[in-house]
């Protein structure tokens, strides 16, 4: 036997050894284990370590514990300190700032398309993110598209919240919604969605969107409306601004015709959170959300709960499609622990990351491919619909590559504004002429 | 019939509009108190009326103290203030008793640079800030936020210091030097106690200040528990999709009672301190 | 006071320990030097927390330097490029208009409440303590309040004029672009009534009661009293506080901030919360800074006249 190394204590090495020795089935049975029994000794540069964790606030709280406890169980473990805290998405990006400069976070989780805003600030951990993929099965389509920079892993891709429409099933029917009970059943293009808030609205109970300035939902039905209407931010190139076409332009004058007839209008204020409050008091039958809705009721208001299904995003003339992309766990380059922070992320991803998908019930998508058939998605039919989320996932800069000038474009909310403005000002080619002319800014 | 009529008067000209005004500038205030004593659900139950609470209850406070590290922000913020505040004083005294009684190459433009500080505002200097802040290593430490504050403090400070100082008679100043004193000891011994008054209005004046920022205080210290009380409720009580209004509500009103207590005993200070430049001119 | 005793210590004692008295006694009570020492430690504050980072940000300004990349220099480019942004443009008008909006409200609103709070004379203290509420809680909380008081869904506003039947549905106090910015307004006035009303106060308290009485006994009317006498006695005090309230309103941060970010869809952008934004979550500092740099004329303007109206008599 050749002597311990530290490296001999990550469970790759280990697991070769052991096969070498013939004991291979053993060590698999000894791989879901507390890092001191899987490290045997924990390594001497993990005592005493401090590592600081920064990530977005669940929408599913006991999520949010649960990984505060995981990361404590990894520090006793192992002899170090680990600190974590969270911070709304929006409120995350200054924090980010500082600690680039300055240091006082090692890990931190990046929202999509911002491991290319800070691609100069983060280790490149190619190597790990492949191991964790290979033991998923592969990653999934999407993560491979938008978690790598220039082909590097900047961070170890974990997947994405879901997000579809959520309604209630009462006023669905009262509508006249054939198969309402059923999400699974429906498949709606946005000229029927449209119709339906129309009448639901009439009735006192309307279609609610958020189109302000927040990270999840505003994008999540912005982008994905202008992508189902055969619009684009750029082609293939990468440089020629594809937003304004008279398709678009035609399916924004819907959406203003829309947003009058059947939605709140309140919502060019709403930021992620106003959405699930407006639904979960009644005022609102409909909305685009991730399945926190859902999950909050049951624990809050079963009867709305009861009354509450998903499905598919409406489709439109070129498609039906999600934004998707991964968000990725990344170590800042000014962290004094980077190897610690390394040992921590193999550790969570190889061991904890199960348990912490689960209990968010479906929430979160994940990030590899072995979860497709997994029988979670067969418990709770109403989340059924997330499931196949993937199929039609898309990444932001569509058609060009997920990059810096993608990211740029998001974090300026020129497609969320663009809807906004058509709403607020009534002209849908003024609009969608404005987001062409602050595109060609970023892409020109 | 004068009676009515006065009467009738009084209520127009004063008991109506200081009704009116009282009525603005404190609603807000009593929106949040009992928004702090309500159940959380209760505030989405839409047939309840609003402005008044259908069920009274303290939960929203002790969630405040057991769940958040509520306690640990007035530590941070009790800290940061009253040390900004000693500072700042501390400098501007000195600078005021310079610029009042003392002639120096450059006391004038220094004087004006003094106040040109007020051209300076945080907005503008919170991003390259950010940068010296991160050379310094000084993120996340109380000194980050006490080294910074004084430089919105100072100016008026010292503006405030030099108008009282120089309202002191030279001839109680000259005399004590006549007797030896040196001019520091005047200072401290003479001129000082007699600025008492001058002393707590610029105090109380940085006081409330420092206690009221938040942009220095949201990007240069906000990690875990090192948050003052303006940023910690901010960014902690609104989680995701759950904004817990409640304990949001009972923190900004425990957030601000301290300095309205203050400000209750020292009324008479931090009014005059306000309008002390102003109305002396 | 305490004349035996100074003088008696300077007596007898020895040559050097005199000389070393007045060499001490030199650098400390020599005017020059006294002065400037005393400025050293407020100076050097200043010069390493406020002056180097406004240089700083001047060179950042004249960069295309982002989070984490310190870019190269791009000469006035920032600059221009701005001025062909919609949103900077945008920001520039909500912040004129923020600041040119409520100001001479909260000069006329304040001038109102100090006339009534001259008249008040019972509960003066504590009416008093009250009404300087706005201004002295912290903004960040109160708007807080604010915040609730405009939501989209659950505004007791809304409620009410529901109730009332005045409305058919929520009032979109922060999602409609006339609304937005004029709800913004009215947070930032009633927080800064106070500010007026007390200064106001002051000035209206200074002017002797022998001046109103000799109107009165001269025949003036209330109306005439208060334009011969009134008006002239606060005119100094009204300026210095309009000319201060400019300034903070322009360079103000919480209040935008905590009510709607800047938005909806950059419609209340102010300078600082827009260079927020670009500066720190777009990541583009160079650009941020350029941003912020454009408030410096502006404020350099008001601050001059502010400088000039206070030394006019030295």
């Amino acid at each position: 036997m050749s002597h311990v190394s530290t490296r001999m204590t990550s469970g790759v090495s280990r697991r070769r050894f052991l096969e070498r020795a013939g004991l291979a089935g053993i060590a698999v049975a000894t791989m879901g284990s507390l890092p001191r029994r899987a490290f045997g000794q924990a390594p001497a540069f993990l005592k005493g370590a401090r590592l600081a964790i920064l990530q977005g606030t669940y929408f599913i709280a006991p999520a949010q514990d649960l990984y505060k406890r995981e990361a404590q169980e990894w520090a006793k473990a192992v002899g170090a300190t680990v600190t974590t805290d969270f911070l709304n998405w929006p409120d995350l990006q200054p924090k980010i700032a500082a600690a680039v400069q300055a240091g006082g976070v090692d890990i931190v989780e990046l929202w999509p398309s911002w491991n290319w805003l800070y691609r100069d600030s983060l280790v490149d951990l190619t190597e790990l993110a492949e191991e964790v993929g290979r033991k998923g099965g592969g990653y999934q389509a999407y993560v491979l598209n938008s978690a790598r920079v220039s082909g590097r892993y900047l961070g170890i891709p974990s997947g994405q919240s879901n997000g579809s429409m959520a309604y209630r099933i009462s006023s669905f029917k009262e509508a006249g919604v054939a198969g309402a009970e059923d999400g699974r059943k429906l498949d709606m293009t946005w000229e029927q969605y449209f119709a339906l808030a129309k009448q639901l609205k009439a009735k006192g109970r309307p279609f609610g969107q958020a189109l302000g300035h927040s990270t999840g939902d505003p994008p999540s039905f912005c982008y994905p409306y202008m992508w189902s209407h055969g619009a684009m931010e750029v082609d293939r190139d990468g440089k020629t601004v594809l937003f304004n076409k008279p398709e678009f332009v035609d399916a924004m004058k819907r959406f203003i015709q829309a947003w009058k007839d059947g939605y709140d209008e309140t919502g060019t204020s709403w930021d992620d959170s106003n959405n699930n409050r407006a639904y979960l008091s009644g005022q609102i039958s409909s909305t685009f959300n991730g399945s926190s809705i859902y999950f909050a009721a049951k624990k809050d208001k079963p009867d709305i709960a009861q009354d509450t299904h998903h499905m598919l995003i409406p489709k439109g003339p070129a498609g039906r499609f999600y934004w998707l992309g991964s968000r990725t766990f990344a170590i800042l380059k000014s962290s004094k622990q980077v190897d610690a922070a390394k040992e921590y992320l193999r550790w969570w991803f190889g061991e904890k990351y199960d348990e912490w998908w689960r209990l968010q019930e479906g929430y979160h998508l994940p990030h590899v491919v072995k979860y497709d058939t997994d029988a979670l998605w067969e418990k709770d039919p109403k989340m059924a619909p997330f499931k196949d989320q993937p199929k039609y996932g898309r990444d932001l800069g569509y058609a060009g590559p997920p990059n810096e000038k993608a990211s740029l474009a998001y974090s300026k909310y020129i497609v969320v504004d663009t809807l906004a403005r058509a709403v607020q000002g009534g002209s849908a080619e003024a609009a969608v002429k404005w987001g062409a002319d602050q595109l060609q800014r970023i892409y020109g | 019939m004068v009676g009515s009529g006065r009467l009738g008067r009084q209520v127009l000209s004063l008991y109506l509009p200081l009704a009116a005004y009282l009525l603005f500038l404190l609603f807000p205030f009593y929106w949040m108190s009992i928004v702090s004593l309500k159940p959380t659900n209760d505030l989405f139950e839409m047939q309840y009326n609003p402005f008044w609470i259908q069920h009274l209850t303290l939960e929203n406070y002790r969630y405040l103290f057991e769940n958040t590290a509520f306690p640990e922000w007035v530590k941070n913020t009790l800290i940061v203030s009253t040390v900004s505040t000693a500072l700042s004083l501390f400098c501007s005294v000195l600078i005021g008793y310079a610029l009042a009684r003392l002639r120096f190459p450059g006391s004038n433009f220094l004087g004006v640079g003094i106040f040109l500080a007020y051209l300076v505002p945080p907005t503008l200097l919170f991003l390259p800030l950010a940068h010296v802040i991160a050379r310094l290593n000084l993120y996340n430490t109380y000194w980050a936020l006490i080294l910074t504050y004084p430089t919105q403090l100072i100016p008026f400070a010292s503006w405030l210091l030099m108008g009282y100082f120089r309202s002191i008679p030279k001839e109680i100043e000259e005399s004590a030097m006549a007797d030896g004193c040196s001019r520091l000891q005047t200072l401290v011994r003479i001129i000082l106690p007699l600025s008492v008054p001058g002393l707590l209005s610029a105090g109380i004046f940085s006081f409330t200040l420092c206690w009221n920022e938040f942009l220095y205080a949201l990007i240069f210290m906000s990690s875990g528990a090192m948050k003052t009380i303006a940023v910690g409720t901010v960014s902690d009580l609104i989680k995701a999709d759950t904004l817990f209004w409640g304990s949001l509500m009972a923190s900004a009103v425990l957030g601000s009672v301290p300095i309205a207590i203050l400000y209750s005993f020292f009324v008479k200070h931090y009014v005059s301190g306000l309008t002390a430049g102003a109305v002396k001119g | 006071m305490s004349v035996p005793r100074a003088l008696s210590s300077t007596v007898g004692t020895t040559s050097s320990d005199a000389r070393m008295r007045r060499r001490r006694a030199g650098l400390l009570e020599r005017e020059a030097s006294l002065g400037v020492l005393l400025m050293v430690p407020g100076a050097l504050l200043l010069m390493v927390f406020m002056a180097y980072p406004f240089f700083l940000g001047i060179w950042l300004s004249l960069t295309d330097s982002m989070i984490g990349r310190m870019g190269r220099f791009v000469g006035l480019r920032n600059f221009v490029d701005l001025l062909g942004d919609d949103i900077f443009l945008q920001t520039t008008k909500n912040t004129f208009v923020y600041a040119m909006v409520t100001v001479p409200f909260k000069a006329t609103l304040g001038l109102g409440l100090a006339l009534v709070l001259n008249r008040a004379i019972r509960f003066s203290n504590g009416i008093r303590a009250a009404v300087m509420m706005p201004w002295i809680v912290p903004t960040a909380l109160s708007t807080l309040g604010w915040f609730m008081i405009f939501d989209p869904v659950f505004s007791p506003i809304s409620w009410l004029l529901r109730h009332l039947g005045l409305a058919t549905r929520n009032v979109n106090f922060l999602g409609d672009p006339v609304l937005a910015i004029s709800s913004v307004c009215l947070a930032n006035i009633w927080r800064g009534i106070p500010f007026f009303g007390i200064i106001i106060l002051a000035g209206l308290q200074a002017v002797p009661n022998e001046l109103h009485e000799a109107a009165a006994i001269d025949g003036a009317t209330t109306w005439q009293r208060f334009r011969h006498v009134t008006v002239p006695a606060i005119k100094g005090v009204v300026l210095i506080a309009t000319l201060l309230s400019i300034i903070w309103t322009f360079a103000d941060f919480q209040l935008i901030y905590v009510l709607t970010k800047g938005g909806p869809a950059n419609q209340t952008h102010i300078f600082g919360t827009y260079a927020y934004q670009i500066g720190l979550a777009a990541t583009e500092i160079g650009t941020g800074a350029t941003i912020a740099l454009y408030m410096f004329p502006i404020l350099a303007f008001f601050a001059v006249l502010l400088l000039l109206y206070l030394r006019r008599e030295d």
